[in-house]
């Protein structure tokens, strides 16, 4: 799985592209983590490149939340597909994360 | 659109990269069994749900070991099996995920139960388990049926 990391104001915007199922999952937690515990725990996950989310992926974001949450940052996400999104909702993450339809209002939520 | 009668079989091993070809197999499947697109995902998130639960719990990770998905359909339904032949999955252990504690995991079989009309399981054999899960067309489930004058 290709995962683009950038910084933009602050925030680590990352959007990984392909599956994300159990057979990368891995990848992305250990951007994730990396990125939280090198002090950026404020971060966006652009999901605008993944089409398919299976409950490790959720997992990972969940994990990753919480993570951030705790040193004072959160993760965000934007740019969810239709049926990426429908899988949050079907858990109710929905209404836990933060999830904005693009990386501009995603961003702009944190200003 | 008519569906197909006949039932079709994939065959993978327990190696999580595998997952991707059968969504793909599966998408097909699906498609020739007059599945709307709009359904398809989450059938297809159901099916690869049960073959993770096969790969992590059954097999505790080990690669090399065989899963199988089937996919038959009816007039009125879609019926897919997915089959291992490692640890039986043992119901009484289940817990339902507490979804208001955020956990992070466990959304697995919460999903596949959510999606499924029916979800049933057989661990009356000599190894493994075998989920059965149907998915009935739009209009034609026992609660349409009931509904109709």
């Amino acid at each position: 799985m290709d995962i683009d990391v950038t910084q933009s104001s602050g925030v680590a915007v990352v959007a990984p592209r392909g599956d994300l199922d159990m057979a990368t999952v891995d990848e992305v937690r250990r951007t994730l983590a990396g990125l939280i515990d090198g002090g950026q725990s404020r971060v966006l996950m652009d999901l605008g490149g993944v089409g398919y989310i299976d409950s490790s992926g959720m997992g990972a974001m969940v994990a990753a939340m919480k993570q951030a949450r705790a040193a004072g940052g959160d993760v965000r996400l934007c740019a969810l597909q239709d049926d990426v999104r429908g899988i949050f909702e079907l858990t109710r993450l929905a209404r836990a994360m933060s999830i904005h339809p693009t990386r501009q209002e995603a961003l702009a939520s944190w200003r | 659109m008519t569906p197909k009668a006949a039932g079709s079989t994939f065959s993978m091993t327990s190696e999580p990269e595998h997952l991707v070809r059968l969504r793909k197999w599966l998408r097909d499947e699906l498609a020739g069994h007059g599945v709307p697109k709009q359904e398809q995902s989450n059938i297809l998130l159901a099916v690869g749900e049960l073959c993770a639960n096969s790969i992590q719990h059954a097999y505790e990770g080990k690669g090399g070991q065989p899963i199988q998905v089937s996919v038959r359909s009816s007039a009125d339904s879609l019926v897919i099996e997915v089959e291992d032949f490692g640890k039986p999955f043992d119901a009484e252990l289940y817990e339902s995920p507490d979804l208001d504690s955020l956990p992070d995991s466990g959304y697995g079989l919460y999903l596949v139960k959510n999606i499924a009309d029916s979800l049933s399981i057989d661990v009356a054999r000599e190894r493994g388990t075998r989920w059965t899960m149907v998915k009935y067309r739009q209009g034609r489930g026992p609660a349409a049926k009931r509904a109709q004058p």
